[in-house]
C-alpha cells in the first residue's frame, strides 16, 4: 500500500526555485536519510536523466524519478517533493516543466510491483491527481492517499 | 494478441501503462489480449502486436512495427482511445 510507504516524513513542499538536479536531491533526501538509499542511488537518478532520461516525466506536471535495484535500493520507499513556486523543468526543457517529483526505491520484484501498482492507480484517477496537486500539506496528502485506498 | 508497454529501464513507466492498459483492456472486455511490460531494448519486432511508449522513446522504436506514442503515460483518457484504436487494427474489436 501506498499509504505505508509515503508517510508524512517522506512527504516535503519546497517554495524555493530549484533545478532539475537540486529537485532529485531533494525529493531523494528523506529515504538518503531514513537510510532506504544509498548515495550512489541519487548519482545513479540524476545521471540517467542527464543522458536523456525525460522519459520519468508522467506528464501533468508529475515525473517519478527512479534508478535500478542495484543502484543502491536498500528498502523499498517513496518520496514526494511538491514545488509550490514554479517547476523545476527536466534538462531544462519547457516542455518537460515537472513541479511535483516522486522519487522511488525498490528492492525486489514484488515490492516494486504493489508501490507502483498503488501509484500509478492514484496518479491515473484525474480526482485524485488533481486532489494531489492542490494538496498543500504533507497531511493532505497522506489523507488523500488512505482515502483512496479505503474507496477500493 | 500481445501488447507490449516499454521504457528504458522496465521497472518504472511501462508498468504503470501496462496496468492502465490491462484495465483498459478489462473494460472493453477484448478477447484473447496479453499485456506485458519491459525495457525497450530487449523488446522485438516479434516481441508483440502493438507496443506502447511515451514520447521520449519514439525514436528508440525505429522497426517495431505498430507503435503507439503516448503524450502522458498516467493520461487514461488517452490511453483508452489508444487501445480502442490498436483493438480496430487488429481486428479485436
Amino acid at each position: 500500500m501506498l499509504s505505508e510507504l509515503l508517510t508524512e516524513e517522506k512527504i516535503r513542499f519546497s517554495s524555493d526555485s530549484l533545478t532539475w538536479r537540486q529537485a532529485v536531491t531533494q525529493v531523494a533526501e528523506p529515504l538518503l536519510a531514513a537510510g532506504d538509499i544509498t548515495p550512489g542511488y541519487v548519482d545513479a537518478m540524476i545521471d540517467s536523466i542527464a543522458a536523456g532520461g525525460t522519459y520519468i516525466d508522467l506528464g501533468y506536471g508529475i515525473a517519478l524519478a527512479h534508478a535500478r535495484p542495484e543502484s543502491g535500493a536498500v528498502r523499498t520507499a517513496i518520496s514526494m517533493l511538491r514545488l509550490t513556486d514554479g517547476p523545476a523543468p527536466l534538462l531544462d526543457r519547457p516542455e518537460h516543466a515537472v513541479d511535483l517529483y516522486f522519487c522511488f526505491a525498490a528492492v525486489d520484484a514484488t515490492a516494486h510491483t504493489q508501490a507502483m501498482s498503488s501509484l500509478a492507480r492514484i496518479l491515473s484517477d484525474t480526482e485524485t491527481r488533481e486532489a494531489l496537486r492542490a494538496a498543500t500539506s504533507a497531511a493532505d496528502v497522506t489523507k488523500l492517499i488512505t482515502r483512496f485506498e479505503e474507496d477500493r | 494478441m500481445k501488447f507490449l508497454a516499454m521504457c528504458s529501464t522496465g521497472l518504472g513507466s511501462s508498468f504503470m501503462v501496462r496496468m492502465n492498459i490491462e484495465d483498459i483492456v478489462r473494460e472493453l472486455q477484448l478477447p484473447d489480449v496479453t499485456v506485458e511490460h519491459c525495457d525497450i531494448s530487449s523488446a522485438g519486432p516479434e516481441s508483440a502486436d502493438v507496443f506502447f511508449v511515451a514520447k521520449d522513446l519514439e525514436e528508440a522504436t525505429a522497426g517495431l512495427g505498430d507503435v503507439v506514442v503516448l503524450n502522458s503515460i498516467i493520461d487514461k483518457d488517452e490511453l483508452r482511445e489508444a487501445v480502442k484504436a490498436a483493438a480496430v487494427r487488429h481486428g479485436a474489436l
